[in-house]
């Protein structure tokens, strides 16, 4: 060995993967319109999602006042225990019940009307307005016996019921649903409910014959008060007259009533010589049911309880009950962000093959494997970059326009809405490497694009803007990588409202992650394929 | 450095003038004159065209793909949807057939941009130009074949659809004892939905020659159409709160306005009229058109 | 048709870098006119306002008396060359050319006849993604040939041609022009065009510096050095010197000569009994005389602070002193010619394509 030396200095990574990655962002940064296109991605999102959340103009007119619009008409929601809104409206006939203790029921009957009256926010009376109703439950009308924290709507509480027509449940904090025994309640198949109460901890119970009970279940109430209210409830949700049967199509909403007969009423751990005070929960100017429907009425030991109203988590769509928003709509944004990502990311692997710089890429790198995954790995670092800040932002101000405008913006745990904007960025960044791949397969620009844009945004639109029946959409986002954009869903489609969850209305058939893990999957399958490709090709 | 007496043998040099391609005398120059075919020198630019296109590969695979994509996205929601008995269907199965021409319309966007950003990407524009020094011209004479092209795939893809509504929809419950008449095209608004989807395509195919002037990177330009087509039923679907606004992008959108010429049921309920959504649709490829046309004749080559 | 191009006081700026700064000249009929200069002197960009490509800021560029953006059928006008790779790789050579035939309403026959005047015979049908660098200037040439137009503009044609591809190219101009074309063909290498324009425009900064007769501008940048190789320099020296030369020793076996004919310094030597192997007149090559000439104007220059001009840009420069000797290894004409190949040799000039011609 002689001492000359004409060597490169020598290399710390030895690696190499790390020299690949600097060299593809040396390549990536020094294309003036790749950085434009990704800050374009990140400014379209932003700028579409405002055209879409800043336009709302929620108008309303409390009775007696003049019309108001904007945060004035922000409706007042009770948030759950959990930290979810909620609607907690119901009849609620009660006493107080000390610490231990317990309620005892049979529920001989269970029937309702609906319609006549419009929606629950409309001017008029559901529950006055009898004229021009029509017999019949909703699903999930329900009526029971209840151990509430308090009076005050969002408070905790437990629940034995029966419904419409999803049997007896056992139902707590709003989100919670236990289902007891099946079927119909009729005078011929009465239910007996019993609720007991030994500190914190309430147990629910149901029997078919008032002598042989099954427990349903146990719920613990932490921080329960010394004496809380206790009693009877009937409660019945808004009647959807959803013509669903097309995606795209519009459901009607009005107000319903349910009633139910209650006899062999026990109280156990009352008050002695307490009577039974009924009242509406949840009314008010601003409430979602602002004109309360119910009453009760008791004739020996047979007490008849009428309401409206519901029990349960608030959802959006068809089965609100006033205007709201979730964060994701003031994501719809990064759809545009998503073009401008793909098209770049298309661009990223295109243009090597236009001029031929795949051949001094590879002659650089010859492992061509390594190439295209730090070529993924630049596009989806900067795509998810790109993404985060938008979303950041139009979550921000959308979230802030919308409430602004009057618009109720349901609100979700903190780790939801990291889920929500750090998974739209990962979207855009699980899109971007979808769409190296796809260019690097078909290595022409126009086609890449087209591709990877129609393979990810064509199946949305189909599934969530088309005539194209529910069924249908809901198999196209399980199944194409559209199915990706399930991360964005920040409320679960809660069984137990009855609500049309369908794409349209932002529900996703597949939970979250794992309809993100099917568009990974499709980018991990074109990533693994363009490589192979890669290697066998000549360059 | 060249020694006086190489320079002096010039005749070294002219040795290959007699060996150069073109054999020379006045003779032979009169024998190779170009003879001109006689015809109108309005249609030179659009035979131009026209064989620039037909002679790429890519185009027939194109056309191949406007007719598949359509047709098979079609299929594919005709088998989705069912209308099962003692149900009320409010299907417009009109419309339903030609849900395909979503995909379609993608497939046509890549056709006419390609035709154009091709030619700028390879820098042969220069070698166009040259050929056909008035751009106005050549640019219509672009979009005159591409959008020829494009309206014959389309009607093919549109029967398609067509053959694909009448052979599905019956046994899916769409019977015309429950109210659904096999598709025909004896049926005004059925006639309508489908002649204006192929119209609806050319419009499209229109818009993307527009817009690929005027933008000239081929991935920044079918990006661009792609968004403006995609965008809108998503923005719009989220606009349910804003019915204004939701009315303003259902009704001057491209792609929703210009959709809107298939639907044969509920026109009143409409935002825009079929024609007239139609029209906005042919109004935003006049004006990319326009503005593409602009941009040739100012813009340097 | 007339057969002229005529360029006027063009002026031309692309953002902050003035491309044509009062560009004026004119390629006669029947004369292959070289346009020279380095990158960026502005001759692409002449050439796409000649073809209405770009449009100038302010002058004229007529070809055969009018504005090229004014001329039904132009190819019949004029032909182009700019940028042999301008084209769509998928399709073929051939189809390429029936485009443009169709565009100038010409026929599939015409496309045949250029097919074979330009040698690209059966690569016709191929697709034109695959041709060599020479295949596609020669599918460019044909498509300028395509209407027989009297005027032709080619933008480096030799770019790219092996040594076969170059002599053809000549020979293809000079009988371009023979038959009365104005042929403008536009280089960077000075030596590619020495055997093959008759008059030469050099340009520089958007700026036309020389435009005289290929022959003119040699005779001004000629010296007349007469080097003499003899066994007996000491002798010859002498004999010369007293016939009043300047006589230097350039090397072993080697004297310059200044002041004398090459015919004189033969009879003195022949009567002076001094035996000697060989008597050059040594000229100038177009490349010392372009190398004095854009001394000012080279737009780019390797080593800023010696006196040389980079020729062509990037690559490092020799001394372009024309007694100096033949030009270095680094002048950058690969496709120049070197002269007589041991001359060249001696020097360490490579030996380039034509240097056996």
């Amino acid at each position: 060995m002689t001492a000359v030396t004409d060597r490169a200095p020598a290399r710390p990574d030895r690696d190499g993967f790390g020299q690949l990655l600097h060299a593809e962002w040396t390549k990536f940064r020094t294309v003036r319109g790749w950085v434009i296109g990704m800050i374009v991605a990140a400014l379209a999102s932003i700028l579409v999602g405002l055209l879409a959340a800043g336009s709302a103009n929620i108008g309303c007119r409390p009775p007696g006042g003049p019309v108001r619009t904007g945060r004035a008409c922000l409706p007042a929601i009770p948030v759950g225990p959990g930290g979810e809104a909620v609607t907690d409206s119901f009849y609620f006939v009660r006493q107080q019940l000390a610490r231990h203790g317990s309620i005892t029921v049979r529920i001989s009957g269970l029937s309702g009307r609906y319609g006549g009256g419009g929606g629950p926010a409309g001017a008029s009376a559901a529950g006055g307005g009898a004229a021009g109703m029509t017999p019949g439950l909703q699903p999930w009308s329900k009526a029971g016996i209840i151990i509430a924290a308090s009076t005050r709507p969002g408070a905790a509480y437990a629940a034995m019921m029966a419904t419409g027509r999803h049997g007896v449940r056992l139902q707590w904090d709003y989100t919670h649903d236990t289902a007891g025994l099946p079927g119909a309640v009729s005078a011929a198949a009465p239910r007996w409910l019993r609720l007991t109460r030994s500190g914190d901890t309430l147990t629910g119970y149901d029997s078919a014959d008032g002598a042989h009970w099954t427990q349903v279940g146990t719920v613990t109430l932490p921080g329960l008060a010394g004496t809380v209210p206790a009693g009877l409830f009937a409660a019945s949700p808004l009647h959807l007259d959803t013509t669903a049967f097309f995606g795209g199509s519009r459901g009607q909403s009005s107000g319903s009533e349910a009633t139910a007969v209650f006899d062999h009423v026990v109280l156990r751990g009352g008050q002695p010589g307490a009577r039974w005070t009924g009242g509406f929960i949840g009314g008010g100017q601003r409430a979602p049911y602002p004109l309360p429907a119910g009453g009760y009425r008791q004739a020996g030991d047979v007490l008849t309880v009428t309401g409206s109203g519901d029990i349960a988590p608030d959802v959006t769509g068809a089965g609100s009950t006033f205007p709201s928003t979730v964060i994701e709509d003031h994501l719809v944004g990064i759809f545009a962000g998503l073009i401008a990502v793909v098209v770049v990311a298309a661009m990223f692997m295109t243009a090597e093959y236009r001029r031929g710089l795949i051949r001094i890429t590879l002659a650089a790198s010859p492992r061509r494997g390594r190439v295209l995954a730090a070529k993924a790995v630049i596009v989806g670092g900067t795509a998810f970059a790109a993404g985060l800040v938008a979303s950041i932002i139009s979550v921000t101000i959308g979230t802030r326009l919308a409430s602004a405008q009057g618009m109720y913006v349901l609100p979700v745990s903190l780790l939801t809405q990291i889920r929500v904007v750090a998974g739209t960025a990962a979207l855009l960044a699980v899109a971007a490497v979808l769409a190296l791949a796809i260019g690097a397969l078909l290595r022409r620009t126009a086609a890449a694009v087209a591709v990877g844009i129609v393979v990810i945004v064509l199946p949305f639109i189909l599934g969530v803007a088309s005539v194209l029946p529910a069924g249908a959409a809901e198999w196209l986002l399980r199944l194409t990588p559209a199915a990706g954009f399930a991360i964005q869903q920040s409320l679960p489609a809660y069984a137990q409202v009855g609500a049309p969850y369908s794409p349209a209305g932002g529900y996703y058939p597949l939970a979250p992650w794992a309809g993100f893990a099917v568009l990974c999957g499709y980018a991990a399958l074109a990533l693994t394929l363009a490589i192979v490709l890669l290697r066998r090709r000549d360059a | 450095m060249r020694p006086a007496s190489e320079v002096a043998g010039r005749s070294a040099t002219q040795a290959p003038r007699q060996g150069a391609g073109e054999q020379g005398d006045e003779g032979s120059r009169r024998h190779l004159a170009p003879r001109r075919r006689a015809g109108n020198s309005l249609l030179l630019a659009p035979h131009a065209e026209w064989t620039k296109l037909r002679t790429v590969p890519g185009t027939g695979w194109l056309l191949a793909g406007i007719v598949a994509a359509t047709v098979a996205v079609s299929v594919l929601a005709l088998a989705a949807t069912r209308c099962p008995a003692g149900v009320a269907c409010p299907a417009d199965t009109a419309r339903l057939s030609l849900t395909g021409v979503q995909a379609g319309q993608a497939v046509v966007a890549v056709l006419a941009v390609l035709a154009v950003s091709s030619e700028y990407s390879t820098g042969m524009i220069r070698v166009t130009l040259a050929a056909m020094p008035r751009r106005a011209e050549l640019l219509a004479a672009k979009a005159a074949v591409v959008t020829g092209l494009v309206l014959a795939a389309g009607t093919a893809a549109v029967a398609g659809c067509l053959l694909a509504g009448r052979l599905l929809l019956p046994g899916h419950g769409f019977t015309a004892a429950r109210g659904f008449p096999l598709l025909s095209l004896g049926d005004g608004a059925v006639l309508r939905a489908f002649a204006g989807s192929v119209l609806y395509l050319g419009l499209i195919g229109l818009l993307s020659v527009g817009l690929s002037v005027l933008i000239r990177d081929p991935g920044a330009a079918i990006g661009t159409v792609l968004g403006l087509l995609y965008l809108a039923p998503i923005v719009a679907a989220v606009l349910g709160a804003s019915p204004v606004w939701q009315h303003r992008v259902e009704r001057y959108a491209p792609a929703m306005a210009g959709l809107v010429i298939q639907d044969t049921t509920g026109l009143h309920g409409l935002p825009v009229g079929p024609w007239g959504g139609l029209g906005v649709l042919a109004a935003w490829a006049g004006a990319a058109l326009l503005a593409g046309g602009l941009a040739l004749r100012w813009r340097d080559a | 048709m007339n057969a002229t191009i005529e360029v006027r006081e063009l002026r031309k700026r692309y953002g902050p870098v003035l491309a044509l700064d009062g560009m004026t000249f004119t390629a006669a009929a029947g004369q292959v006119t070289g346009f020279v200069g380095p990158n960026g002197a502005g001759k692409s960009t002449t050439m796409r306002i000649l073809l209405g490509l770009d449009t100038a800021e302010a002058g004229s560029a007529l070809i055969g008396g009018s504005r090229y953006a004014r001329l039904r059928r132009p190819l019949s006008h004029a032909g182009a060359l700019l940028d042999a790779g301008a084209l769509q790789p998928s399709r073929t050579g051939r189809h390429h050319l029936l485009w443009l035939a169709h565009s100038q309403g010409l026929g599939v026959r015409r496309v045949d006849e250029v097919i074979a005047l330009t040698g690209l015979g059966g690569a016709a049908r191929r697709r034109a993604g695959g041709y060599s660098l020479g295949m596609r200037q020669r599918l460019g040439i044909a498509a300028a040939l395509l209407g027989d137009p009297p005027v032709l503009l080619l933008d480096e044609p030799f770019n790219g041609l092996d040594p076969e591809g170059i002599v053809w190219m000549r020979g293809f101009l000079r009988g371009l022009a023979a038959r009365g074309r104005a042929v403008l063909v536009s280089s960077h290498l000075m030596g590619e065009l020495q055997d093959t324009a008759d008059h030469l425009v050099v340009v520089g900064r958007g700026r036309v510096i020389a435009d005289a007769s290929t022959a003119g501008l040699l005779a001004a940048a000629s010296g007349d050095q007469v080097t003499v190789r003899t066994a007996a320099p000491a002798a010859a020296m002498a004999v010369l010197a007293r016939a009043g030369a300047a006589v230097t020793e350039a090397g072993p076996g080697t004297v310059t000569v200044a002041g004398l004919a090459a015919e004189r310094i033969t009879a003195l030597l022949g009567a002076g009994g001094v035996t000697f192997a060989e008597v050059t007149a040594r000229r100038a090559t177009l490349e010392e005389a372009y190398l004095e000439l854009t001394r000012d104007a080279a737009e780019f220059r390797a080593d800023p602070a010696g006196a040389a001009g980079a020729w062509p840009a990037g690559e490092r420069a020799a001394p372009p002193d024309p007694g100096s000797g033949p030009a270095g290894p680094g002048t950058g004409f690969p496709g120049g010619p070197a002269g007589a190949g041991s001359r060249a040799q001696e020097a360490g000039a490579p030996v380039t394509p034509e240097a056996g011609r």
